[in-house]
């Protein structure tokens, strides 16, 4: 029997080439979207529950009010560890981290790797196991540093590492006293080396116990039985006890959380990842099933021609349960032909997937699990799509498909026509959010940024930098690479630090009114090409008492209330500085948000970053080369490094540009499935119809007037699909435009452009057919009865 | 072997309701060679559907083989068919994917004839048929004359008590058409029933009796010497 059904499933395979292309093609395109999808999806939720304790696993979390607002944020105070380990018997282990980065020197080797500190307890609370060394005392001493395998294979080769020698930042040298095995695709932690607690504290010249830096992050692990409602029950009150601080409650958040549900609003876990998850789950699903509807759509349409064989299996003793099984079978089978070639989709297009979503997805060949898995996926695909055909086809009655009088039933609600409108509304939905994620996109991008970026470059001060920087400034003008030089506290673009440490003539009492905090030596302006509006540039050169001396932003005036802002004096932390000027509003920030206010102060302050402009009259080659000259000769121990300031500016849409190059894939394979299936309809349409395109061309009627009767049923589909779908876009992505302050506003011109693209789709895909048609010779077609 | 009486069959539609059959009575011995005649829509096409138990009546007996099956469900009959009855077609109604071969093996797949008995049995019958060296071909490379051979081998190869033949020269030349009537006259002429539903005078003469209906009902019934 099962013989039987291969062989006639075989055969109506070849026989009906184009139809069996279709069918895999489009399955396969839908099975491999859907399994990327899953892919990521598995990565994501599996985050950071490879640690065997993981249902122990906490991170030490903080909850205040702010601005009338409940605020809850994943930083602590360093000090907080020694406190948790104190007083809190129902704790077992407390690891804090930290982010550094340090030159390693070895020979004539030097790179820039970026590490944490942390304590010991670390390496035994996680599960990253060592390689080599004792994780019990691989971070006891200060000069002990674990590398993992990749940057042991960076810095040495294929060499025995334990025991050797680094020099860090060209004034410490530490050993080598474990390997770490290389961190897993799915962890939140990203480090190339572990250095222990207290080395920072070498570094830092000091134990910090301030209650009120939350700079780092601090990790627990309970004692079996402790539940998470008992012990933040205990450790809500850790700062009030040990501090000033009054206002700060203290809560863990636990592992299996971490990186699913850590968006937090008013307090509460409100979601985070998982929304974008569900998200992904939900268009991976509808990826598939539109792509099962066009094996549900072809099939049913082609019963006409099963229907004499469904007649006859019947009349010689067929049941409907071994025709049910026999049809199963068949999209079984084409299931897996497809999945088979949705495997080699999947693995020809991961990389580029890596690339667009940023992971690092393998298929795990030699997992059992996987295969396991996959036959599921294929079973269940050839079951989805295979059900509705198989009812449909095996309830045939055998008296009238026998007789050659069964004809279908052109009802106004067929399923195939509700399935072609689902296929057609799906694609709709995503080609409209396409079209609204790009338009915002642009819309930021084109935003003015108040500030030149182009030939705009900025340097880390690490070394010697800020100890030569005079030097380095003046070689830089000098040498002819830049024509402005400008020391700041942190890039152009992004923001560092922030307080509503200011006060003002004028201020309301007790406001919280907080400012992005900037600070530059002078040539600000000149340098970031800005706009004065009024008074001037810092220059501690020309004007001495300049080093006191502070720009704001017109948000600043505004907020600060000032008619005549030259010449007030503002009070930061008890130092008076004068305003000298007012700049136009540049975007330091996010380009989705409004300008934030924000105090520029003079040479009286810290910095890390030398921003410079380079000479337009030079090839950019030939300017870096030059300034590379400049800092080698000042700082000789680091690598050149430098960022332009336009590169990192775009970075602020890599987020946006990732969701538009998803919608823009997800919208062009849907319409290419939905217009797959559209295309295989149309043909049988054709042919079905081929007796009464005859009649009505003998009548008279003209090739034009039959391929629009033809292609007209297909469009009232495609307009019902777009009614139903512009709803759903415009509230989905009313719902996600949202998120951002500075939106595009949803224009009618969308939904029209959307209409018009998925109709002119369409048209091309069904009037090749429809043409083909009535372009036939009538004799024939009516000859055939 | 078959004996009906009274059976009606209604068939509606929005506006009209069509009989079918109405209150026909008759009765058909083992071994008898049974034609039924009579214009289009007299209803001889929804007796032998009935008759095969492809269709069931509105109201009225069918006994089979001493058996009252007008209200068995799906199941019953299917088994019940695919052990005693074999049908012959007027369009062949041969699957076109399936060789010659294959298409009279089907009957043998339903009723769970091992494999090996399957070969001999499919054999056994092509050969008496005399299409043996078609057993590779599709139907569509065979003529019409062949194609109701393999389509008659179909009916018989599951040894039926009972054969109908819906109009099973209609679609040949006289020549081929005379063949198959000869094959329907041999398998009567060792022991199996066969009704059949012809337009033809000549076809029917091959029977033992013919039945001829109008209206849904019996109006004559002549028989052969």
């Amino acid at each position: 029997m099962l013989k039987n059904y291969l062989k006639i499933t075989w055969r109506n395979l070849l026989k009906n080439k184009g139809f069996t292309a279709i069918n895999i093609a489009g399955l396969a395109i839908g099975m491999a979207s859907a399994a990327l999808i899953l892919f990521w999806v598995q990565n994501e939720v599996s985050y950071d529950q490879f640690h065997q304790d993981k249902d122990r696993l906490y991170q030490m979390y903080n909850r205040s009010v702010f601005d009338g607002k409940l605020w809850c944020w994943g930083t602590t105070p360093k000090i907080m560890r020694s406190a948790l380990k104190q007083d809190y018997p129902q704790i077992e282990q407390v690891a804090r981290t930290n982010k550094c980065n340090f030159l390693f020197t070895l020979g004539e080797k030097h790179l820039t790797l970026a590490g944490n500190y942390t304590d010991p307890d670390f390496l035994t609370m996680f599960s990253f196991p060592l390689i080599k060394g004792n994780p019990k005392t691989a971070l006891n001493d200060m000069k002990n540093i674990i590398l993992t395998e990749k940057t042991a294979k960076k810095l040495f080769g294929d060499e025995d590492v334990m025991g050797k020698t680094i020099k860090i930042d060209s004034v410490d040298y530490f050993t080598v006293t474990g390997i770490m095995k290389d961190l897993p695709n799915n962890t939140q932690f990203d480090f190339e080396y572990l250095m222990p607690w207290t080395y920072m504290e070498k570094v830092d010249k000091q134990v910090e116990k301030n209650w009120g830096n939350n700079s780092v992050q601090t990790w627990a692990l309970l004692k079996p039985g402790i539940t998470e409602a008992a012990i933040n029950a205990q450790v809500k009150d850790i700062t009030r006890k040990n501090s000033e601080i009054k206002d700060i409650d203290v809560f863990m958040h636990p592992a299996t959380k971490w990186h699913l549900y850590s968006k937090f609003e008013n307090g509460k876990i409100v979601g985070g990842r998982i929304e974008t998850i569900r998200l992904f789950s939900i268009i991976a699903g509808l990826i598939l099933l539109i792509a099962c509807i066009n094996f549900m759509n072809l099939s049913t349409a082609r019963s006409e021609k099963r229907a004499k064989e469904v007649g006859i299996r019947k009349v010689v003793g067929a049941l409907k349960g071994s025709l049910i099984a026999q049809f199963l079978g068949e999209s079984i089978m084409i299931a897996f032909f497809a999945g088979i070639l949705a495997l080699i989709i999947v693995q020809l297009s991961l990389s580029g997937f890596n690339n667009l979503t940023d992971k690092h997805l393998i298929i795990p060949y030699d997992s059992p699990v996987f295969w396991l898995i996959s036959l599921s996926f294929i079973l269940f695909t050839g079951v989805l799509s295979g059900s509705y055909p198989a009812l449909y086809l095996s309830s045939f009655v055998p008296v009238k498909v026998l007789k050659g009088t069964f004809k279908e039933p052109n009802a106004v609600f067929s399923p195939r026509k509700i399935l072609v409108v689902l296929q057609f509304m799906c694609a709709i939905v995503f080609i409209i959010s396409t079209i609204i994620i790009k338009e915002q996109l642009e819309y930021a991008q084109n935003r003015d940024t108040g500030y030149k970026k182009n030939n705009l470059v900025y340097t880390f001060m690490t070394g010697n930098i800020e100890k030569n920087y005079r030097l380095i400034r003046n070689e830089l003008l000098t040498s002819g690479a830049a024509v402005a030089v400008s020391k700041t506290s942190a890039p152009m673009t992004e923001g560092w630090s922030d307080t509503w440490d200011y006060t003002w003539q004028g201020k309301q009492e007790g406001a919280k009114i907080d400012f992005n905090m900037y600070n530059t030596d002078g040539s600000f302006t000149k340098t970031m090409g800005l706009k004065v509006i009024e008074g001037r540039d810092i220059d501690a050169e020309k004007y001495p008492s300049d080093s006191l001396a502070v720009l704001l932003n017109e948000a600043s005036v505004k907020i600060m209330g000032f008619k005549h802002p030259v010449g007030q004096i503002v009070v930061n932390n008890g130092t008076k500085l004068t305003v000298v000027g007012v700049v136009k509003d540049f975007i330091l920030q996010s380009p989705y948000e409004p300008v934030r206010p924000m105090i520029i102060q003079g040479p009286k302050s810290w910095f890390a970053v030398i921003h410079y402009k380079l000479n337009e009259k030079n090839t950019t080659a030939k300017n870096l080369q030059l300034a590379e000259a400049v800092f080698k000769k000042f700082n000789s121990e680091y690598p050149f490094d430098y960022h332009f300031v336009d590169d990192e500016y775009a970075l602020k849409f890599k987020d946006e540009q990732r969701t538009g190059t998803l919608a823009t894939l997800f919208a062009g394979l849907t319409i290419f499935i939905s217009c797959l299936g559209l295309f295989g309809l149309a043909t049988y349409m054709a042919q079905n119809r081929i007796k009464e395109i005859g009649v009505r061309k003998v009548l008279g009627a003209s090739v034009f007037g039959v391929s629009s009767m033809l292609s007209k049923d297909f469009l009232k589909l495609v307009g019902i699909a777009f009614l139903i779908a512009t709803p759903l876009a415009w509230w989905g992505m009313y719902t996600w435009l949202q998120g951002y302050t500075y939106r595009v506003p949803i224009s009618i011109w969308v939904f029209v452009t959307a209409a018009a693209v998925t109709v002119i789709i369409s048209i091309i895909t069904v009037s090749f057919q429809a043409i083909k048609a009535a372009l036939a010779n009538p004799v024939k077609s009516l000859r055939s009865e | 072997m078959i004996k009906i009486t009274n059976l009606e069959k209604f068939y509606r539609t929005e506006e009209v309701e069509t009989i079918a059959l109405n209150k026909l009575s008759m009765e058909v011995n083992t071994g008898e060679f049974v034609a039924i005649m009579g214009p289009s829509g007299c209803g001889k096409s929804t007796l032998l559907n009935i008759l095969g138990m492809l269709d069931d009546p509105d109201a009225g007996s069918y006994v089979f083989n001493g058996v009252e099956i007008a209200h068995f469900n799906e199941r019953k009959r299917a088994d019940l068919r695919k052990h005693n009855i074999g049908f012959v077609f007027q369009s062949f109604n041969l699957i076109d994917e399936l060789t010659v071969f294959e298409n009279v093996e089907l009957p043998l797949i339903y009723t769970g004839v091992s494999s090996a008995d399957r070969v001999k049995r499919v054999e056994e019958v092509l050969d008496k048929m005399q299409i043996m060296h078609r057993r590779n071909h599709y139907p569509q490379q065979l003529s019409g004359g062949q194609q109701q051979r393999v389509a008659i081998a179909r009916a018989v190869v599951n040894k039926p008590k009972l054969i109908l033949a819906d109009e099973p020269t209609g679609n040949l030349d006289s020549s081929n058409g005379n063949d198959v009537m000869e094959l329907l006259t041999d398998l009567n002429e060792q022991g199996t029933t066969i009704i059949m539903v012809t337009h033809s005078e000549h076809d029917a003469r091959y029977s033992h009796r013919i039945i001829r209906l109008l209206d849904g009902q019996t109006v004559m019934e002549n028989i052969m010497v």
